[in-house]
């Protein structure tokens, strides 16, 4: 068949490939977090040396807080293969290129096929993950999820930060640098992500404890676009000068460049998500508090947690385990930065 | 060829321990031994040597409880004690009736899960049917070597069993990798017949979106309930129904306006994409629509055969038949090589060269809704970014399957194998551990090299003749 020709030659690329990164893959990013010696034996093949295989799973690769999770996840690994007798913990990163539910539960199906014994994972969308996660469990793997949860799961935790008390967070923030008084206005994205209507809640629950303070109006922009972002805040300031605080239940328009001009004279600003370009706006006054979430622990906590069930046979006393927030100021902005040098693996 | 690739893999593979959960009797007790011979309560996993379950025999009450919410029955028959379902005549069709049998005993709940006194029954949130059957506990006192059992869930009461198995060559891995690509290998079928026409369908990612999305509004509609043989023919219909439409339109624009399919589903794409993120946002307030009845995902869609789900696998193989046999033994499938070959010379020859194209979009359009039934099935939800840049994983599996992107040339067979192709790379750099982004490194260079190849040889093969 004419069709046998280019499918000869994908399959022979295919098996070339797989004998190549076969070759590379020690020294590949999934390398086992262990391997910190020269040896070519691996811990398994010694008798009596338990390896531990965690897959972490984050929503996408082009995201730096998931980057933060991922070196979490290996130095989690490395630290627990160094301080547990006769374990290993081995950490496999599986994480699409861009946020897709369904590549994520693919990669959890095959994770479980090639025999992990954890999962740690933040679902993009947990109805569409459950079913995946459930056989999961049901084979023994034991689930961690972070950032974005699964109750329906039945994994064993989820860690991360709770989302209303993070739009409180906001809220009373915003309010501290206000003084009490004037009107807000509140900046989310997609209006029907589960986790940004529950952000708004929050913070419009918290703006009602103060009377100086009008109930804010809640403005929503899509696609969730740092230009998008950016451009719907000069609008909606030009249109409404009164405005004198902003609520941010994300950080999309601080991550370009002068997305605040003509704003930042006018209105105090607080915004979830201290990444690096938001915490420049910090650093020069523009925006006044940054909340933060454990974006390396979502790694560090979440292989812990799993190693801790699988070591141990110990599980959290509850399945939620909240995080605390990082509040960054104006003040701590370029101390706070220089954790993203470690968290990032620049250091 | 393929064998010998698998072949490759399953040498180049280290054994995988495959794992299985025992739940153990509540009374069972459980001791962890040491090398020693000593008992233990809990201790680090790697000190264990054996695992000591002991459990006398008894006997136990189980209680059995059904829950029907209120808006699934119609009435409740005191004297008959029958549950008549609520619901149009056609979902209830073959199941309309709920007999309680004798040992069974009926409750009724409000919304806060309060028991509802005979007074207030126009309360009734749910209908709660129990029974207690007796069981008999056999006695166990078994040992397992830590060899056999990976660990004790102490919390869940439960053992996990491992066994050693070929990380590639064992099935519930192939079986992955078959159902990993039977998504977009039932659209490659489709693409096949655009690609030979000298076509392009760069919509249908979106048109699978969209389809999946108005899927899962008409399933999430259905009562937990329904007979998969209802929940399934009106799924399946539809969501082909919304990919046939689209399809249609990419067809009837793109002959009816002359404009090349590469414009209009390139704009197709965005409109279907904006539809798909729009309508779940304005109907359900959310961006994925879940609670399809079981019948649908678990007992049709996600049906487990054997420790395995093959239904997609089934259905990417019959679909694959049928294409093979519409584009090699039917009169159509000879239009659409010829167009494809050389449009002009089709045209004169008599071939109705706008309709079959118009056709061949729509047919890939239907597939698409078809696919997206099966995602909706096995994954049981359906969400906004559902079939994202899926035309690009279609157009490679099928230009990797041989097809020519000037036309005239391509096989269904080797689309799908194209497909399988793909999701082997994605496990193999599972299986060897290696990071996923380089995934899309040796995808894009094993496609770019298989087709040089082929022109080339293709070239060479020309000036010989």
């Amino acid at each position: 068949m004419r069709m046998t020709h280019p499918l000869l030659t994908a399959g022979a690329l295919l098996s070339m490939s797989a004998l190549t990164l076969v070759g590379c893959s020690g020294s590949s990013e999934s390398e086992k977090a262990a391997d910190t010696n020269d040896h070519g034996d691996h811990a398994h093949d010694e008798q009596d040396e338990v390896v531990y295989k965690i897959g972490v799973i984050a929503k996408s690769n082009s995201n730096p807080v998931f980057l933060a999770a991922k070196n979490g996840a290996f130095a989690a690994g490395k630290r627990l293969s160094e301080e547990l007798e006769g374990a290993t913990v081995e950490i496999l990163w599986q994480t699409p290129s861009m946020e897709d539910a369904q590549v994520q539960a693919q990669y959890v199906e095959q994770l479980v096929a090639s025999g992990v014994d954890g999962i740690a994972i933040s679902c993009t969308d947990a109805n569409l993950l459950t079913s995946a996660l459930k056989a999961a469990v049901d084979k023994g793997v034991i689930v961690v999820t972070f950032d974005s949860d699964a109750p329906d799961s039945g994994r064993m935790a989820y860690y991360g930060v709770d989302d209303k008390e993070a739009g409180k967070e906001v809220m009373r923030q915003l309010a501290k640098v206000m003084g009490n008084e004037g009107k807000v206005a509140v900046l989310t994205g997609n209006p029907a992500a589960t986790n940004l209507q529950a952000r708004v809640e929050g913070v419009l629950e918290q703006a009602s404890e103060y009377e100086g303070i009008e109930t804010p109006m809640v403005y929503s922009f899509m696609p969730e676009t740092a230009t998008e972002a950016a451009a719907k805040m000069q609008q909606v300031q030009t249109a409404n000068p009164d405005i004198t605080g902003w609520a941010l239940v994300g950080g999309w328009p601080l991550y370009t460049d002068n997305a605040l001009d003509g704003i930042y004279e006018n209105a105090k600003i607080v915004s979830m998500d201290p990444l690096e370009l938001p915490l420049e706006y910090a650093m020069k006054g523009q925006v006044q508090v940054l909340v933060g979430q454990p974006y390396y622990g979502w790694g560090e906590k979440s292989v812990e947690l799993i190693v801790n069930k699988l070591h141990f046979d110990q599980s959290p006393p509850s399945e939620l385990v909240i995080a605390e927030f990082d509040i960054v100021t104006t003040e701590t902005a370029e101390e706070f930065a220089k954790n993203w040098k470690l968290w990032l693996g620049e250091d | 060829m393929m064998m010998g690739l698998l072949t490759v893999y399953g040498m180049f593979t280290d054994p995988i321990e495959q794992k299985t959960r025992i739940e153990l009797d509540e009374n069972a007790v459980v001791k962890l031994i040491d090398r020693d011979g000593n008992e233990h309560d809990q201790f680090p996993r790697p000190a264990i040597a054996a695992y000591h379950i002991m459990l006398d025999a008894y006997t136990k009450d189980v209680t059995q409880v059904h829950e029907y919410e209120a808006e699934d029955i119609e009435s409740y028959d005191s004297d008959t004690r029958t549950l008549h379902r609520a619901g149009n005549w056609f979902y209830n069709l073959f199941n309309s009736k709920i007999m309680l049998k004798e040992y069974e005993t009926i409750s009724f709940l409000d919304s806060e899960g309060l028991l509802l006194t005979p007074d207030s029954l126009s309360d009734i949130a749910v209908y709660k049917v129990e029974s207690v059957v007796q069981v008999d506990v056999d006695s166990y006192d078994e040992t397992y070597p830590s060899s056999d059992i990976d660990r004790y869930d102490s919390k869940k009461r439960t053992l996990i069993t491992v066994r050693q198995v070929n990380r590639f060559f064992n099935k519930s891995n192939l079986v992955l990798i078959a159902k990993d690509a039977s998504f977009f290998a039932i659209i490659a079928v489709g693409m096949t017949g655009v690609i030979i026409l000298a076509g392009i369908d760069l919509s249908v990612g979106s048109i699978y979106g969209l389809s999946a999305i108005i899927g899962a509004m008409v399933l999430s509609s259905m009562p937990e309930h329904t007979s998969w043989i209802i929940a399934v023919p009106i799924a399946v219909l539809v969501c082909m129904a919304v990919g046939t439409l689209c399809g249609l339109a990419n067809g009837a624009m793109s002959v009816g306006l002359g404009v090349h399919p590469f414009v209009i589903t390139l704009g197709m794409m965005a409109v279907l994409r904006g539809l798909t993120v729009v309508i779940p946002q304005e109907f359900f307030d959310t961006q994925s629509i879940s609670g399809f009845p079981t019948s649908f995902t678990t007992g049709f869609f996600k049906a487990e055969f054997y420790g395995v789900y093959p239904v997609p696998v089934i259905i990417m193989i019959l679909t694959a038949i049928v294409g093979w046999f519409v584009l090699s033994k039917t009169v159509f499938g000879r239009r659409v090589f010829a167009i494809g070959g050389n449009e002009t010379a089709a045209k004169y020859t008599g071939i109705p060269v706008g309709k079959v194209k118009v056709l061949v979009y729509t047919i890939t359009g239907a597939l698409c809704g078809l696919s997206a039934c099966a995602y909706l099935g096995y994954y049981g939800a359906a969400e906004t970014n559902a079939g994202n840049a899926y035309e690009l994983q279609v157009i490679a599996a099928t230009v990797i399957g041989g097809a020519s992107l000037m036309g005239g040339r391509g096989t269904v067979i080797g689309a799908v194998l194209g497909a399988i192709i793909i999701q082997l790379i994605n496990n193999t750099l599972i299986i060897f551990e290696v990071d996923t982004s380089y995934n899309q490194i040796v995808m894009g260079a094993a496609i770019i090299v298989a087709v040089v190849i082929d022109q080339t040889k293709q070239r060479i093969q020309a000036k010989r003749a």
